[in-house]
Order: C-alpha cells, then sequence, then structure tokens
C-alpha cells in the first residue's frame, strides 16, 4: 500500500535555476502568482508564456514532470475552456451547429483563461521542481524573519517544518512495518466493508502514535542536551547566499510586472 | 525536561504523520474528485491532546507541508492560502473542544464529536470560500459558484468527517491516554 510512495517533486539538478537562493525564487513565483491576473490581451499572455518558456528550458526539468504536476489541472483546464466557449458571447459568430453557437470572444476568453492557469502552474511546480523542500522552509524562515519583531514564533516554526520534513522518511518506514506485521497477524487494510476497514487502521495507529510521541520526546531529550534554548543566536550550518542570478532574476520579474502594466488592455 | 520543546517536537512529528496518513485513502470508493485519507487524524489528535494551541499549530504546519509536497491547486493565490494552511489550520479549532484526561467517556465522547464536527466545518469553510474564489474567476461570468462549490466540498469532507469520528471514538476507548493527553509525560501513557 505504501511502496514505492514518491513525496515530494524536488528533481536534483544542476541548473541555474537549482543553484539560485531559495528567497529570490520565493520572492518570485510569490510575484508571478499575482502579476498573471494582470493579462488580459495577446501580447501580455505571450509575455507570460515567454516568461515560463524560458525558465523551463533554464531549468533542465525533465518535461514529463511538468507534466505530472500539470496533469491534474488538466481536466479543470478543459472544462474551464468548454465552459467559455459555450456561454461567452460576442464577437463574431464563428460556428453553428443548431443551437449550439461558438463565438470568437468565447474562444478568446476561453484561451486566455487556460493559458492562465497553466503558466501558474507550470511556475509553481517549477519552484518545487527545484528547489527541495528544506530549502524552501529555510528560505521562508529568512524571509518572514522580520516577523519575528511582532512576537510571531517564526524561527520554532521553521524548525517544526524542517523537523517533520526530516522525519517524513523514517516515519514512513515505521508505518510500513507495523502495517505488515499487523498484515501477518491476519488484519485487511485493503478490502471488506468500510467500517471494518476503519477498525482495521485502529491496530496501526495506536502502536503508530506510541512510537511517534516516543520519539518527539526522545528529539526534544536529545535538542535540550545539545543546548537548544530557541531561535535566539542560533547558528545554520548551510548559510543562504544571494548572488548575481538571484538580483537578475527579481529584475526580470520587476521588468516583466512593469511591461505587464504598460502593455495590458 | 523544557515542555516547550517537547510540544515543539510533537508538532513536528505529528504534522509528519499526517502527511504519511494522507497517503493512505480510500479512494475504491470515491473515484472522483477529493480523496478521502487518514491525514486529518494527526491535527485532530494533537487538537485534542495539546487544546487549540497544539490543533492550530499543528494544523497550520501539515498545510504548509502538504502545499510544499504535492501542490495541485496552484491555481489562484486565494485559493492557494485557503486550501492549504489555512484549511487545515482551521481543523485545529478543535482544540476548543479538548477535555481533561480524567473526563469520563461520555465528556469524551462528547469533545470528540463537537471537535471533529467543528473542525470539518471551518475546514469545509476555507474550501468552500476557496472553491467560490476560484470558479469565480475562472468560469465565465453567468455561472453560479457558490452551489458547485459547496456540492463539491461537502461530498469529500463528510465522509473524511465520517471516518476521522469513527477512528477517534474507536481511539478514545483504546488509548485514552494519547488522545487527551497526560501530565505524566508520554513514556508513561505509552
Amino acid at each position: 500500500m505504501l511502496e514505492n510512495v514518491i513525496i515530494g517533486q524536488y528533481v536534483p539538478g544542476r541548473s541555474i535555476l537549482h543553484r539560485l537562493d531559495p528567497r529570490s525564487k520565493l520572492i518570485s513565483v510569490f510575484l508571478f502568482v499575482f502579476i498573471v491576473f494582470l493579462a488580459n490581451n495577446w501580447v501580455t499572455y505571450g509575455l507570460l508564456g515567454l516568461f515560463t518558456a524560458v525558465a523551463i528550458v533554464v531549468s533542465q526539468v525533465p518535461l514529463r514532470f511538468l507534466y505530472k504536476g500539470l496533469r491534474p489541472i488538466l481536466i479543470i483546464v478543459l472544462f474551464t475552456f468548454a465552459l467559455h466557449i459555450f456561454m461567452t458571447k460576442g464577437g463574431a459568430l464563428l460556428f453553428q451547429f443548431g443551437w449550439l453557437k461558438i463565438y470568437e470572444q468565447g474562444v478568446v476568453q476561453g484561451s486566455f483563461i487556460s493559458f492562465r492557469l497553466i503558466f501558474l502552474v507550470l511556475v509553481t511546480s517549477l519552484l518545487t521542481l527545484t528547489t527541495t523542500p528544506i530549502d524552501i522552509t529555510d528560505g521562508l524562515e529568512q524571509l518572514l524573519g522580520p516577523l519575528k519583531r511582532i512576537k510571531l514564533p517564526v524561527h520554532e516554526f521553521a524548525l517544526m517544518m524542517s523537523i517533520a520534513l526530516r522525519f517524513i522518511p523514517t516515519l514512513l518506514k515505521e508505518t510500513e512495518k507495523i502495517m505488515k506485521a499487523q498484515m501477518a497477524r491476519g488484519v485487511e487494510f485493503t478490502s471488506g466493508p468500510i467500517k471494518e476497514r476503519i477498525k482495521a487502521f485502529i491496530p496501526l495507529l495506536v502502536p503508530l502514535f506510541i512510537s511517534s510521541f516516543k520519539r518527539a520526546e526522545e528529539l526534544a531529550l536529545a535538542m535540550e542536551a545539545r543546548g537548544y534554548r530557541g531561535g535566539e543566536g542560533r547558528t545554520k550550518l548551510r548559510i543562504l547566499k544571494w548572488g548575481m542570478g538571484d538580483s537578475i532574476l527579481i529584475a526580470v520579474l520587476l521588468i516583466l510586472t512593469i511591461s505587464l502594466f504598460l502593455l495590458r488592455s | 525536561m523544557n515542555s516547550r520543546v517537547v510540544f515543539l517536537a510533537e508538532v513536528a512529528i505529528m504534522s509528519a504523520l499526517s502527511i504519511i496518513l494522507g497517503l493512505i485513502s480510500f479512494r475504491g470508493l470515491w473515484a472522483q474528485g477529493g480523496s478521502v485519507s487518514l491525514e486529518m487524524i494527526p491535527i485532530f489528535l494533537m487538537a485534542f491532546r495539546r487544546g487549540l494551541k497544539g490543533g492550530l499549530l499543528t494544523g497550520l504546519v501539515v498545510g504548509l507541508l502538504q502545499l510544499l509536497l504535492n501542490p495541485i491547486a496552484g491555481a489562484h493565490p486565494v485559493s492557494i492560502l485557503l486550501d492549504y494552511p489555512l484549511a487545515f489550520m482551521a481543523a485545529g479549532f478543535a482544540g476548543l473542544f479538548s477535555v481533561a484526561p480524567n473526563a469520563t467517556t461520555k465528556q469524551r465522547t462528547k469533545s470528540i464529536v463537537f471537535g471533529i464536527f467543528f473542525g470539518s466545518l471551518l475546514r469545509l469553510v476555507c474550501h468552500y470560500i476557496s472553491g467560490v474564489v476560484f470558479f469565480g474567476s475562472y468560469a465565465p461570468d453567468n455561472m453560479n459558484p457558490y452551489i458547485y462549490s459547496l456540492l463539491y466540498n461537502i461530498s469529500y469532507m463528510i465522509p473524511v468527517a465520517m471516518i476521522t469520528l469513527i477512528t477517534f471514538l474507536f481511539l478514545t476507548n483504546t488509548a485514552p491516554k494519547i488522545l487527551h493527553g497526560s501530565n505524566k509525560g508520554v513514556s508513561s501513557a505509552a
């Protein structure tokens, strides 16, 4: 049931995009998901498409990984495209079959909306495809650092994320082990009526929770023993470095934003 | 031992567990749209065990981890926020109903039923608003997003809530100390 699962989407690589500082990538993606909504004509959508295409080429991520990210929303894209084609009226009548009428405006609007969805998903997937979750967490911690002033526990939060990410593989193995042990005792996880199946999960959940809470306690003990005392003055093994490429990326995003403002109708 | 560090570690480990339980889903039953899985269990568990703060924090960490690890709906900035961090955090409000470890069976059952109902309802509200925003910004102007979003989100939220509820009703009998917390520490609870 849990064999061969891949958690996360990171595709290891050495491309420019992989090597960029997670902070610059986070800022760019954050900006991108907002400016996508500025586009409203062919030129502006063309610019967004160009940016997305260049980013994909630079990332050197094999296309099948991008397709995997895109697949779940393809149905939504097709559905909204169809809705727009049949329901948006305006412009010249392109096609008529009985009561079915397709207008120019419908096709245009449908394609715009589809492009918007596709660009959004591609660019956000590029972030998770080229950046490890732990790097994203580090980047977030740094970017949200100023919020510490208003007493938001940014450091503790990032630490919890990192611990969780670190322990996902460990706990996955543990879950598998307990599942196998219970299956050897005759527990059926995958068949039978729904109530029986839920009941079958109890002998999995109880040992899993007990061992997890034990693990948490041991971890806390280990942290204390090594002198963990919260975020104040804590140093890092890997320090994020803002390079030339990062400034260029931000500059490109700013130029893109300004162009969109100027060229939108 | 510093109880704050233990709390921190518990939230982290339970969030990791939620990601793993999210992989176990009853897909055979609800083939299309929204998967019905066990990922809510650790969030509610922390809510009942550690109160409101535990529930909210675990939910928030789970939501962000989901966003980092398997984002599918990167389709609208508002719906990204609502579908991931806020929705899971909202479930943590079940912590409002947590009871003391020495509560009677009846009190515990009541807290579980109300807690899960309330948490699931709040999560539903988040997904519902997200659906309205998403659908409203992509569908043609003459479509009604309100009913569509409600029906879609209810269709998986009810089974999720039911499965979680049944699991917890079993758990409160078999493992009350894990579920409702114990001031003696975990080792004695285990």
